[in-house]
């Protein structure tokens, strides 16, 4: 009597039974850190195939609501599952060396990470504000256990401290949200509530605009869309180094994820307020996050602070609502991809499991580390906007859509904030080629041991940058052309 | 529901309240009444207390306490699960039991890595398992 | 009838939001880690509060069941929460988020 079609959630159960497996297996037979990763490997093959049949059954015309309207198969679902995939597999190789060095904890962290990946993926696949609620609540306390791991690093539980307190603050804001959204329209289902937005007129919608407003709100937290974005920079630059390039990008897209169904889904038809709404917010969280950023002495600091601007120049693009889907989704896919490169360099520096990473570290890269200096540069140039690469054409996206939107005031605070932020993208590029590191008496020369899987993420990274930046063709445009 | 319908949890009620009272004040005024300084003490199980307790609990109670909490709290969609347990049919015995069974899977975790233990002993052994990682794990 | 007022969902969900407010105000203005996760726990109940008072008005059972959903939740988050705050605390010997400031830019 419950519509249940398995394969809607099947790349999530797919991960969550490889967590399982590598729970049990580490308990019943204490194998080798190797054994782990094949574990893991076999649940990213099964989420990717489950994917991949998800896009032929949308491709069919199949797709729609099922568990009980909890979850849906839309083209939405599906790229964004497919974008936290690839952020995910990065993620765990940059976080590898780390996990390894937990020794018997490791399966609680390889499992973790799987974990959290499912939970943000459900919150792409979520039209049920309760089911995003808990799908944001299963990757979010995943990510504060993660931001902790490392038992001996007092920065660590710091971060885990700071992330735990704001993020359950930001998740009770949310479902506040949803609770007046449910007084309000009698439904927490966002098709429900679009169904009653359009059928009634809601003579006093006070209660069902407060509700949607603290939505975006808590959501605004997750995404670390200023003025909610204090938590980014403590946490980032004290969580384990390995880990924090998958923490970041996996809740923004998560969170945008989220934030995509439930305004252009269920509250659709109060755009003309959230629409207002987001480009404060975005007017805000551009200006601050490019402020912030060019007076910060560390990298991870300032690449929380870039990551306020970038949550910011998305919020632009979203005001357009609907039609801003696809540009939203390239965006979300090629930024994360950046982030999760700049973050693999960022690993190689202070090491798998180090917290802080200040500016002075990163002198003479250039000659320590030619293939980290490397792609970190040209991350930094692609997340400044440069053209030839995918940074630009998604900002670009994002401008379009605002000014088609009738944003013409928000395009110009986010270009001239983009021309602010070249300063400091740049000053660190300038920093790793054209200033020697001979502080601290060690060899300013001396090679940068670059891991293996290190070195597979960053030259990913650069390549979807850059050949993305170049044709962006097949990624552009992917949700219409089911 | 009428209001009638509330009288047999009435009569209920008043019954055991009656029971109550009554056998405790026909126990106070009959029993003898002889006080010695140990019975005027807090009872604690029994045995005669020797200090106020002490003010910091060993972190071992933690955590079996928030285990509980868990393991508790999961089991109210069971009660859900009971309230429509003839409408969900056969479904919904499966995904309770898929449900139960992940609860198990935590619960075999939970034990195999000793947090149930309470000598310290075998979650020693359990680190201890292989030499080289568990200093792995001490450098880490 | 002796009731002067009829209580009305609007009234529990009043109570809720001054219940949700106290709990942020708590959060924001204490600085003791486990005073502020209590705040937490009450903007949750809040939460589910008027999730209750709203199903009830509606006569509409979603809302009970999602409070069963936000009890979960909340548990979950207390048992993470408090194993953080027990790590930190044997690090550190205080439960005051202003000693926290390890880090800063």
């Amino acid at each position: 009597m419950i519509d249940v079609s398995y394969l809607s959630a099947a790349p999530e159960m797919m991960l969550v039974l490889g967590a399982v497996a590598v729970l049990m297996v580490d308990v019943f037979a204490k194998p080798p850190p190797r054994v782990h990763g094949w574990i893991t490997a076999a649940a990213y093959l099964a989420a990717g195939a489950s994917i991949v049949l998800q896009w032929q059954r949308l491709g069919a015309g199949g797709g729609g609501l099922s568990f009980g309207g909890a979850l849906v198969l839309d083209p939405w679902a599906a790229a964004v599952r497919a974008v936290l995939l690839v952020v995910a597999v990065l993620g765990t190789l940059c976080a590898w060396e780390m996990l390894a060095g937990l020794g018997r904890r490791m399966a609680e962290g390889v499992s973790l990470v799987l974990v959290a990946t499912a939970g943000f993926m459900l919150m792409g696949a979520s039209v049920d504000l309760v089911m995003v609620f808990i799908a944001l609540e299963i990757g979010s306390i995943a990510l504060y256990v993660l931001a902790g791991i490392v038992r001996s690093s007092p920065a660590g539980d710091e971060a885990a401290m700071k992330y735990f307190l704001l993020g359950a603050f930001a998740s009770a804001i949310f479902i506040y949200g949803g609770a007046l959204a449910y007084a309000g329209t009698g439904a927490t289902n966002l098709f429900d509530i679009e169904r009653f937005l359009n059928d009634y007129l809601v003579a006093r919608p006070a209660v069902i605009l407060i509700g949607m407003a603290l939505l975006v709100v808590g959501m605004g937290f997750k995404v670390t869309a200023a003025p909610f974005h204090s938590w980014a920079p403590d946490v980032y630059q004290g969580a384990p180094a390995g880990v924090v390039g998958f923490m970041a990008a996996a809740a923004k897209v998560g969170g945008f994820a989220a934030l995509v169904h439930i305004l252009f889904i269920g509250f659709a038809r109060y755009q003309g307020a959230w629409s207002d709404g987001l480009a404060v917010i975005a007017a805000l969280s551009v200006v601050l996050g490019t402020l912030l950023a060019i007076g910060q002495s560390d990298v991870r600091r300032m690449l929380a602070y870039s990551g306020v601007a970038h949550a910011g120049f998305l919020l632009t693009g979203m005001t357009a609502g609907a039609p801003a889907a696809d540009g939203l989704l390239f965006y979300l896919a090629t930024y994360s991809v950046m982030l999760v490169g700049a973050f693999a360099a960022v690993t190689a520096v202070s090491g798998p499991a180090g917290a802080g990473s200040s500016f002075d570290e990163y002198r003479g890269l250039g000659r320590r580390s030619p293939v980290a200096a490397a792609v970190l540069a040209l991350t930094m140039i692609a997340m400044s906007g440069m053209p030839l690469t995918t940074g630009f054409i998604g900002k670009f996206q994002m401008f379009a859509s605002a000014w088609d939107g009738g944003y013409e005031w928000l395009v110009i605070v986010g270009l001239a904030a983009s021309v602010a932020a070249f300063f400091f993208y740049l000053r660190l590029v300038v920093l790793m080629y054209f200033r020697p590191g001979e502080e601290n008496g060690r060899d300013p020369d001396a090679p940068l041991p670059l891991p293996v899987t290190i070195r597979w993420v960053l030259l990913f990274s650069a390549a979807v940058t850059l050949v993305f930046g170049i044709y962006p063709g097949p990624l552009l445009g992917l949700l219409t052309r089911v | 529901m009428e209001l009638s319908d509330y009288l047999p949890i009435a009569v209920m009620f008043i019954l055991a309240s009656a029971f109550a009272g009554v056998s405790l004040v026909v126990s106070y005024l009959i029993s003898y009444k002889r006080p010695t300084p140990e019975k005027l003490e807090p009872y604690e199980c029994g045995i005669v207390t020797e200090a106020e307790p002490i003010q910091r609990f060993p972190v071992k109670f933690y955590l079996v306490a928030i285990l509980f909490v868990i393991f508790d709290v999961e089991i109210v969609f069971l009660f859900a699960w009971a309230s429509v347990f003839g409408e969900l049919g056969w479904g919904g015995v499966a995904a309770v039991t898929v449900f139960t069974l992940m609860i198990v899977e935590t619960l075999g975790y939970v034990w195999k890595r000793g947090a149930l233990d309470w000598n310290v002993s075998r979650r020693a052994r359990y680190r201890a398992a292989p030499p080289a990682e568990a200093a792995q794990e001490m450098a880490a | 009838m002796i009731a002067a007022a009829i209580v009305t969902a609007d009234w529990y969900m009043t109570l809720a939001a001054v219940l949700f407010l106290i709990g942020m105000a708590g959060l924001l203005l204490r600085n003791n880690a486990l005073v502020m996760f209590m705040s937490v726990e009450l903007m949750l109940n809040a939460v589910n509060l008027t999730f209750v008072a709203a199903a009830r008005a509606h006569g509409d059972i979603g809302g009970q069941m999602a409070v069963l959903f936000v009890l979960v939740v909340a548990a979950a988050e207390v048992a993470v929460g408090l194993a953080i705050i027990v790590s930190i605390f044997r690090i550190r010997r205080t439960a005051s988020v202003d000693d926290l400031s390890e880090l800063s830019g």
